[in-house]
């Protein structure tokens, strides 16, 4: 079972920022949203997470409506997601970040105070480890670097309990070196069964990733398919080139 | 014969909070924070040409007064918000900010003059001459009067002339109009001088028509201030409209209401906005919040 | 023994500190924008003194003033749901002037103007209050229980969503985390707090009336509160002890009341003004006021 994606449409204004689209997100594999900017990408994935209502349409998650749900608990439904603007709370340490994540009992006031925290530190440390975040688990997210931002955005959507991820630019100005270790970190984590959807403009960091590929432009769908026959396909480059 | 005298009353008062109201609805339309001092702006305009009116002519007394008040403004301005907004300062910032020059200038107020009442004697106390069925005095008259045209001298203003249309530019779009070349500091400063000149005509009329305490301003600030969210507290026309619409409803509320809350009529009125139509009726819904 | 001066400034400071360490569970920790703290405490301080008029236990008044208020607390949640920035802040505002006026004209249950004098001095559990000295003592009972339950909160797990909330309301969303449910728990425990330190208020003063309860007590809150740090408890502890302070000195200058008073509201202005400006995270703060 996937995410499924119905005739997905959303006006704003005069301006379709997503037109009729629609897509089934495979479970287990790395499915890539690629497309120039302002096709919609961001919108799409906040439409999943239901940060936005959608016009028309409807969004299915392992057989349940996700239309119906509010933001929070679309995330309670197993969708965990990064924003393309990093999201941390600047004042919490790393250590919190993955507390909260973790953490089952913190939104009530009485479980909280009352029974002893189960957060697990090998399950932090384990993480740290996955997303090769060299920082002690001490430091406040206001002091790391942009790449180290990024790196704990994807660990933090890694350890809240969830069954798919999506990714919103997870290697947007990033350096060269940072790129690939995150590329590799993904793989890794596919390859141990984790179904992955990212957002991304830049082809050439997808297609030796990605499984799938799906092109948007303008709103709508104009590919899908496998990287080798997104490469071929005359209207892709046309979308990216002809702008 | 009560209902024409409700329909007056209402429309004096409309024309006082719409005094106060349009001025601030300038500020918050170029700088968009609130300058919630504006109504201390009032009173101290009104205590000014109350001190000066003792000691020279009136007519000298209400021109110094309005220049001095445009002058409280820009030194609010330069003195306060910018320094704050330089440091990063956030619009609730800004708006705690104001709040609290508020309290300093009226206390300031009640220091120097004391907390008893004032008047300033200039009109002689006529009777109110019979206007439909309506009795309203010749002070009454003047101050609907002034205020009409400060509103038409207002809308012009900004429609037709170069500061005017500056104004409406840094209001819509700060970066873009520095990108065109508006100084925006300097419109923000013009925009201060002119509403607090307001707030000096409305503390002079006020200061009038009422009596003069030290907390007036407070309580005008949060009149005007209502109106301008009824209306739309971007859109200066829209601040008008609302603050009649306040008139009316304080003066038609007290036949349901206990008249002890005549007073609370503005902050339930204000509350339900909000909490409503936070924009105003005039207002620009932007974005939904789901 | 120590000077009756000094202990009725002690209690003063022991109340206060509770009312600021509350505002900043709110505001510091969770991002609150609650400029409505001040009814919170009027309404705990009526409902005490109302209850044990009306011949209930102390102990069940006193505990009913928290209850009461944070009821009130979740009333505001509700309330505001669908407002940010600015607008949040003046609806709270708004909140506690619309508090503010019914409890001046709901006569009938408050004697309005008049207040409500006569408040018994407390009974707990047998331990009857006489002298201002063993209501120090049992105000410094309060003050420690309610900044430890603050501290343990605070603390715990719940804290930790408490200061995500400010960081990044939208961030905690996506975590899966029922934001509005968060905010509902931490302004009812910010209410309670303030509640029950409007009971001490009462009893300590057997004499209480809407004057006490006006718009510009919040200045001095939110002055203790940024001045000791956002999300600093023991900032604001020190803060509430240096700023209730100061205005003390001003005694040892022999000044008539009608100066003190409004000299006292300048200060507190004053120094705000001069945090915001010179040192925005206070004494303690580590977090930015956004």
């Amino acid at each position: 079972m996937s995410l499924s994606i119905k005739h997905i449409t959303k006006h704003f204004g005069g301006i379709h920022a997503i037109d009729n689209c629609s897509m089934e997100i495979e479970e287990g594999k790395i499915t890539a949203i690629i497309g120039p900017n302002g096709s919609g990408k961001s919108t799409l994935f906040n439409m999943i997470s239901q940060l936005i209502d959608e016009d028309h349409g409807t969004i299915e998650y392992k057989g349940k409506q996700i239309s119906k749900l509010r933001d929070f608990e679309v995330a309670r439904a197993g969708i965990s997601r990064t924003f393309q603007e990093v999201r941390l709370f600047q004042n919490l340490t790393i250590k919190e970040h993955l507390e909260i994540d973790l953490g089952e009992n913190d939104e009530s006031l009485w479980r909280s105070l009352l029974l002893p925290e189960k957060v697990s530190k090998m399950v932090i440390q384990e993480i740290l480890e996955t997303i090769d975040l060299k920082k002690p688990e001490f430091t406040l997210a206001t002091d790391l670097s942009y790449g180290q931002r990024k790196l704990l955005d994807l660990g933090i959507a890694l350890a809240s309990s969830h069954t798919i991820l999506l990714l919103d630019e997870p290697v947007a100005g990033v350096n060269p070196a940072l790129r690939e270790q995150i590329k590799k970190v993904l793989k890794r984590l596919n390859s141990a069964g984790e179904t992955i959807l990212l957002i991304e403009h830049d082809m050439n960091f997808v297609m030796d990733l990605a499984h799938t590929i799906i092109v948007l432009d303008a709103g709508k769908v104009i590919a899908h398919g496998t990287p080798k026959e997104i490469q071929k396909n005359k209207a892709v480059l046309d979308a990216y080139l002809g702008e | 014969m009560i209902f024409s005298q409700l329909i007056v009353n209402s429309i004096i008062i409309g024309s006082i909070y719409a005094l106060v109201a349009s001025g601030f609805s300038l500020i918050y339309a170029t700088n968009k924070y609130m300058h919630f001092a504006h109504g201390v702006a009032i009173a101290l305009a009104a205590y000014i040409v109350y001190f000066l009116s003792l000691h020279i002519s009136f007519p000298i007394a209400c021109i110094l007064t309005i220049l001095l008040s445009g002058c409280f403004g820009v030194a609010m301005h330069r003195c306060i918000y910018l320094p704050l907004q330089k440091r990063g300062a956030s619009t609730v910032i800004l708006l705690i900010a104001s709040i609290a020059m508020l309290i300093f200038f009226e206390n300031l107020i009640q220091l120097i003059f004391g907390a008893d009442v004032k008047t300033i004697r200039i009109l002689e106390v006529t009777r109110g001459i019979d206007f439909f069925g309506a009795v309203v005095t010749p002070l009454q008259f003047i101050i609907v009067l002034v205020s009409l045209i400060i509103f038409a001298a207002l809308f012009m203003f900004m429609k037709f002339t170069v500061l005017g249309r500056n104004m409406r530019a840094v209001a819509d779009n700060k970066e873009l109009a520095s990108i065109v070349g508006i100084n925006h500091a300097r419109v923000a400063d013009y925009s201060f001088f002119i509403g607090s000149c307001l707030a000096g005509v409305a503390g002079i009329l006020i200061g009038m028509e009422q009596n003069l305490t030290p907390l007036m301003g407070t309580m005008l600030i949060i009149r005007g201030f209502t109106g301008a969210v009824v209306g739309a507290v971007e859109v200066v026309a829209g601040a008008i409209v609302g603050s009649y619409i306040l008139g009316f409803a304080e003066n038609f509320g007290v036949w349901y209401l206990p008249s002890g809350y005549k007073d609370a009529i503005a902050f339930i009125l204000l509350f339900i906005f909000l909490l409503f139509k936070p924009h105003g009726i005039f207002g620009i819904e932007k974005g939904v919040k789901k | 023994m120590i000077s009756p001066y000094l202990t009725n400034l002690a209690v003063l400071i022991l109340i206060y500190i509770i009312l600021s360490v509350s505002l900043n569970l709110a505001l510091g920790y969770t991002g609150l924008l609650n400029l409505g703290h001040v009814a919170f405490f009027a309404i705990g301080a009526y409902t005490s003194a109302l209850l044990t008029k009306a011949g209930y236990p102390f102990v069940f008044a006193f505990i009913a003033s928290g209850i009461v208020a944070s009821l009130f607390g979740f009333l505001l949640v509700l309330a505001t749901r669908r407002l940010k920035g600015d607008y949040l802040a003046l609806a709270t505002l708004g909140f506690s002037y619309v508090c503010y006026a019914v409890l001046l004209n709901w006569s009938s249950l408050t004697r309005g103007p008049l207040g409500i004098a006569g408040i018994i001095k407390p009974n707990i559990f047998g331990w009857q209050i006489h002298s201002t000295g063993e209501y120090a003592m049992y105000a410094l009972i309060v003050c420690i229980i309610s900044i430890m339950i603050m501290m343990w909160i605070v603390r715990s797990p719940f804290g930790r969503l408490m200061q995500a909330l400010r960081d990044d309301e939208l961030g905690l969303r996506v975590l899966g985390k029922n934001t509005y449910r968060i905010k509902l728990k931490v302004m009812g425990i910010s209410a309670f707090f303030a509640g029950i330190a409007g009971s001490l208020f009462a009893h300590y003063l057997t004499y209480i009336d809407p004057s006490s309860f006006i718009l510009s007590e919040i200045i001095l809150m939110i002055t203790i509160v940024i001045a000791g740090g956002l999300a600093s408890i023991r900032g604001s502890i020190v803060a509430t002890g240096i700023i209730l302070l100061i205005p003390e000195l001003l005694r040892f200058i022999q000044l008539p009341s009608s100066v003190l008073g409004p000299l006292r509201q300048m200060l507190y202005a004053s120094i705000l003004i001069i945090i915001l400006m010179f040192r925005p995270r206070g004494i303690f703060g580590r977090v930015d006021l956004e």
